[in-house]
């Protein structure tokens, strides 16, 4: 038996529908984004300072990096932290003891980024970040080398 | 002649007075000339009446008629019937029309922001507020990566000469 739809059952399953399809929209934009973020180090010495274990950046890292106008040629990872955010929160990520990023996801891959350094704010920005992104920041450090707060979205 | 002298006159062309009582008043028509006129008058009056009705008829039958009435009268007496409750489906069509409407802005919303096929939505324009005037931003679309060099720290701010002094 095929039923015949009739303009007044398209009257409520039209609506129905797009209520649904709203519905399913608002929870994919709900969903968790997941990052990572991590601490390094820039310099042209071969190896990390005396006294600390740094490791070298992931490969994957390394060539983003040698494509980026930095003249640094190694790279170290001090710290790394993973996370993810809910829409409309924000997460505070502390990286090191002198500085976090808080992290605030806006829409699908739309974020804000606060980079806060010895309690106070540096830098905050907001922009699209979809997944396998990249946002550098960075700056001079003492001795010629240089920093870099890099948030990478993995989800 | 007083009001009870009149209504048994009238009981008397009615044929309501019994046989007695009827007599005793035609003795005393027979008596009364204003009695014997109001009586003619009477009777009269109702032939006139008798024939004014005759020429009515009704449309439908006595019967017919006197239920129509009484009809219309248990009506008024009856009370007013509650209004049938909405179906359902009414009901549910009339959460669904502002609902859809709702949902439409939403589906809207969240097409016009989809990311393009370089995952970056319309609306995603960079915006940056920065505390660092002497920063710059520099974007590699093909790989996907933005770079925000900052001036911080600012070279009187940095104190010590440990690597990573700065920020670690």
């Amino acid at each position: 038996m095929r039923t015949k739809l009739t303009p007044a059952n398209r009257l409520v399953w039209f609506p129905t529908l797009l209520v649904l399809l709203a519905c399913v929209a608002v929870d994919a934009q709900a969903a968790d984004a997941k990052f990572q973020v991590f601490l390094l180090w820039g310099t042209d010495d071969s190896k990390p300072p005396e006294g600390k274990a740094y490791k070298p950046v992931q490969p994957e890292i390394r060539q983003k990096l040698k494509e980026l106008p930095l003249k640094w040629a190694n790279w170290f990872e001090v710290n790394r932290v993973d996370f993810a955010v809910q829409q409309g929160v924000t997460k505070e990520v502390p990286i090191s003891a002198k500085c976090q990023v808080n992290v605030k996801k806006l829409a699908d891959s739309e974020l804000e980024l606060c980079l806060v350094g010895k309690g106070k704010e540096v830098v905050k920005r907001k922009q699209s970040l979809p997944k396998g992104e990249m946002l550098v920041l960075g700056g001079n450090a003492p001795n010629s080398t240089a920093w870099l707060v890099l948030l990478k979205r993995i989800e | 002649m007083d009001y009870d002298k009149q209504l048994k006159l009238q009981a008397l062309l009615d044929g309501e007075l019994p046989e007695a009582e009827a007599s005793a008043v035609a003795q005393w028509l027979a008596q009364d000339h204003e009695a014997a006129a109001l009586r003619e008058e009477l009777r009269n009056t109702r032939g006139a009446l008798a024939e004014f009705e005759a020429g009515i008829q009704m449309p439908e039958s006595r019967e017919f008629f006197w239920s129509k009435v009484q009809r219309e009268i248990e009506r008024l007496e009856t009370p007013a019937a509650k209004p049938a409750s909405a179906p359902f489906s009414a009901l549910w069509r009339r959460f669904l029309v502002p609902a859809s409407a709702v949902a439409a802005l939403i589906i809207a919303g969240v097409v016009l922001n989809r990311p393009d096929s370089t995952g970056h939505t319309p609306a995603a324009e960079i915006e940056t507020a920065l505390a660092d005037s002497g920063a710059f931003t520099y974007r590699d679309y093909s790989a996907g990566t933005t770079l925000v060099w900052l001036s911080y720290p600012a070279d009187t701010e940095v104190a010590d000469n440990d690597e990573m002094g700065t920020v670690e």
